[in-house]
């Protein structure tokens, strides 16, 4: 295995050299125009907003002035049920929808959103829904802008392992590759990614045992440029001559494999579902590397790198930068996948720094130095998290309580966060004049205790019952009270303001230049605080709960914002799947069983304006029938 | 039995990280080597083969994984070669 091994890594780095060849005039200028586009407020072209992954919008048209005048203007139902995770994307005129499983896309007309320019809608094996550990969702498309030789893309990944690209104007499939295979647990959840002329692609399945991949395919071709994995030898983790060297500290060499106990590392999770961030100035990538397989820690004794990892990897190799392992031997599943927002701010010491931040489940968020991963700061999400007592910033170690820690023959007790985290999937947002971080936090606590289990390939690999319940200052006779969103400076470490939410604010938020930040609840609600001070300015009760997070764009002079609704998600599979026991849903029932009392499932978007001022209301000829 | 120990273990070892600290509490700050800082838990074996936490993995199940993805970038590889001559992508590699 290792010699074929070696050998794909060969091809794979032989395949490198020929697009640097061929194509680098034309690689350069299709990044550019990506940054080009994702400057313009008439667009929304990747998760994110843009490469920095901000989540913020100049557009100040919507403002803490007018707000309250905020009205619906148009609605999309998908058809389907069940989550509906990340947002919509939106290019020359016309926005593009994605769907829970089976995958739908939909593209819609701006001019007149009552026309389906097309719609894509794959046949998929059913089967794949029975390996996906946390609903049936997806985060997301990708935008490739297209060149001389082939036209603009959209790239999606399907539950059932596929990437696939569609030709922007009619949907007709370009390409669609094998990325991951349900026999062995494998599914794809995320959103792709586009650098260059390279889609990028991570993994899920850590609940299933199994080894986290991160892909890149040559977009206009569908070949593999690379893979990397997130645990095994140096040549499969895909490691730089200087790896770390600036930080020797949170280890180099050989890792992959000497902090795991034999071939564990084979089934040792580590799957990246999350997000990717980009900078195009050092060609560096982040994410996060996910949980250790399985959450029954005594079954995988080591500190189990390179999972629950911050990664800059080199674009065009994959290879790594650096590697900030957060969370060793991971006890709680704190899956380290979240997002990764870019700023550049100074430095306590008065330094210029290029940074990355990232909001941990394990109740951390961290900032590093994202061109060499200086740790420079690492603070509690709330004063509630009791795993780690801190975070040392010289040695980048957690400093753990013992008395949380989880082991077999042992039920730990309220142990905060729980394995939803106090910060899950939801993409985040940050105001750069303001320097502020608005978060959408979770409030769980669990009790948790494991048992051992065979694995087995296909087949779930968790080994842990799990009680969760709101944290210390939500309402745990009530079971309310298990969300917060937050403003967040990460130099200081303060908290500018903190609001209680009742639910987790699972999707995440978007910020604008009109002192806003908007976000949806799990109950149904899209909401808009003043981003200075918190108070709540609007909101609008939507069909069914949301877990993805806004987004805006400009079209013919009106500001829109617009929200998937659709509840579902880890929070939401006792609803969705009708359970309730509360150690069902992998813990999660118990947490979320009122939840169904403020909300049901459904699946659509729904788009706001000022006044709901849309091209119906400017013409009520628009889109007639004209016999 | 031996729960009952481990138990008592656990109580004594949370009156101990109460009072001092405890060099025997895994915390986290002990390492072997730069990126290596895991140590069994008080009670708990250093190696888990051949204990009663044995997880005693069959080889042939961990192998499956990457048998299954080596599979796919072969199948891939043959979907972009023909894409690359012909200009249609043909899933179906049984009609390639």
């Amino acid at each position: 295995m290792m010699k074929h091994l070696g050998k794909g890594l060969l091809a794979g780095a032989s395949c490198v050299a020929l697009t640097v060849a061929m194509g680098s005039a034309s690689s350069t200028f299709a990044n550019d125009k990506l940054v080009e586009l994702s400057k313009s407020n008439e667009a929304w072209i990747m998760p994110g907003r843009n490469y920095s992954s901000q989540n913020y919008s100049e557009n100040k048209q919507i403002n803490t002035e007018n707000v309250k005048d905020l009205r619906a203007a148009w609605s999309f139902s998908t058809g389907l049920l069940h989550g509906h995770e990340g947002t919509p994307l939106v290019v020359d005129n016309v926005i593009y929808v994605h769907t829970s499983f089976p995958n739908n896309t939909f593209a819609l007309d701006l001019d007149d959103p009552g026309r389906i320019i097309w719609q894509h809608k794959p046949k998929q094996d059913p089967a794949a829904r029975s390996v996906a550990c946390c609903d049936l969702v997806n985060r997301g498309l990708a935008y490739w802008p297209g060149d001389g030789d082939a036209p603009p893309l959209i790239v999606k990944t399907q539950l059932d392992g596929h990437l696939v690209t569609l030709n922007a104007k009619t949907g007709e499939e370009y390409w669609k590759v094998e990325n991951g295979d349900i026999s062995v647990g494998q599914t794809l959840t995320q959103a792709p990614y586009v650098i260059k002329d390279l889609a990028i692609v991570g993994s899920s399945g850590a609940e299933l045992g199994v080894r986290g991949h991160v892909t890149a395919y040559n977009i206009k071709t569908g070949e593999q440029v690379w893979r990397i994995y997130a645990t095994g030898p140096d040549s499969d983790v895909g490691l730089m001559d200087n790896f770390n060297d600036a930080n020797p500290h949170f280890g180099q060499k050989n890792l992959g494999t000497e902090t795991w106990e034999g071939d564990a590392w084979k089934i040792g999770g580590g799957t990246n579902w999350g997000w990717y961030a980009y900078d195009p100035e050092t060609n560096l990538f982040h994410y996060g590397s996910g949980n250790p397989a399985p959450w029954n820690e005594t079954m995988r004794p080591g500190d189990n790198k390179w999972t629950m990892t911050i990664w800059g990897r080199d674009a065009d190799t994959g290879l790594a930068r650096f590697g900030y392992q957060k969370t060793p031997h991971d006890e709680w599943d704190y899956a380290g996948v979240n997002v990764m927002i870019l700023s550049e701010q100074t430095d306590r010491e008065g330094k210029k720094r290029k940074l990355l931040t990232h909001p941990d489940r394990n109740g951390i968020v961290y900032t590093l130095d994202r061109e060499n991963g200086d740790l420079i700061s690492a603070d509690k999400l709330d004063d509630t998290v009791n795993w780690v007592k801190q975070v040392d910033l010289k040695t980048g170690l957690p400093v753990r309580d013992p008395e949380f820690g989880t082991r077999m023959d042992h039920r730990g007790k309220e142990i905060c966060p729980s394995a939803m985290g106090y910060h899950n999937q939801g993409h985040d947002s940050y105001d750069p004049t303001k320097e502020l971080f608005f978060m959408g936090i979770n409030h769980i606590c669990m009790d948790w205790e494991p048992f051992m289990l065979p694995y087995r390939a296909g087949q779930f690999f968790v080994g842990a019952t799990l009680w969760m319940y709101p944290g210390p200052k939500g309402d745990r006779q009530n079971y309310l009270g298990l969300g917060q969103i937050k403003a967040y400076n990460s130099i200081s470490g303060e908290y500018k303001w903190e609001k209680m939410e009742r639910f987790s604010v699972w999707g995440g938020t978007m910020a604008t230049a009109g002192n806003l930040v908007f976000y949806g609840t799990l109950d149904g609600f899209i909401k808009a605080r003043n981003s200075d001070t918190g108070d709540l300015l609007w909101k609008y009760k939507l069909p069914s709960g949301v877990i993805g997070h806004p987004m805006t764009y400009e079209h013919k002079g009106t500001q829109y914002v617009a929200i998937m609704y659709g509840v579902g998600g880890w929070p939401g599979v006792g609803l969705v799947f009708d359970l309730q026991d509360p150690t069902a849903g992998l813990g999660a029932v118990g947490a979320f069983k009122n939840l169904q009392n403020y909300t049901q499932m459904g699946g659509g978007l729904q788009v706001f304006s000022l006044d709901g001022k849309n091209p119906y209301s400017e013409d009520v000829n628009v889109g007639e029938y004209e016999g | 039995m031996k729960i009952k120990a481990l138990v008592t273990l656990a109580a004594s070892a949370a009156i101990l990280a109460a009072g001092a600290g405890m060099a025997a509490a895994y915390d986290g700050t002990n390492c072997k080597a730069p990126g290596n800082c895991w140590e069994p838990k008080p009670g708990y074996p250093d190696k888990v083969a051949g204990s009663k936490y044995d997880p005693k993995h069959d080889p042939k199940e961990l192998a499956k994984q990457q048998q299954a993805l080596d599979d796919q970038s072969a199948r891939n590889a043959k979907r972009a070669e023909h894409f690359k001559k012909t200009g249609n992508w043909v899933y179906d590699v049984s009609k390639l």
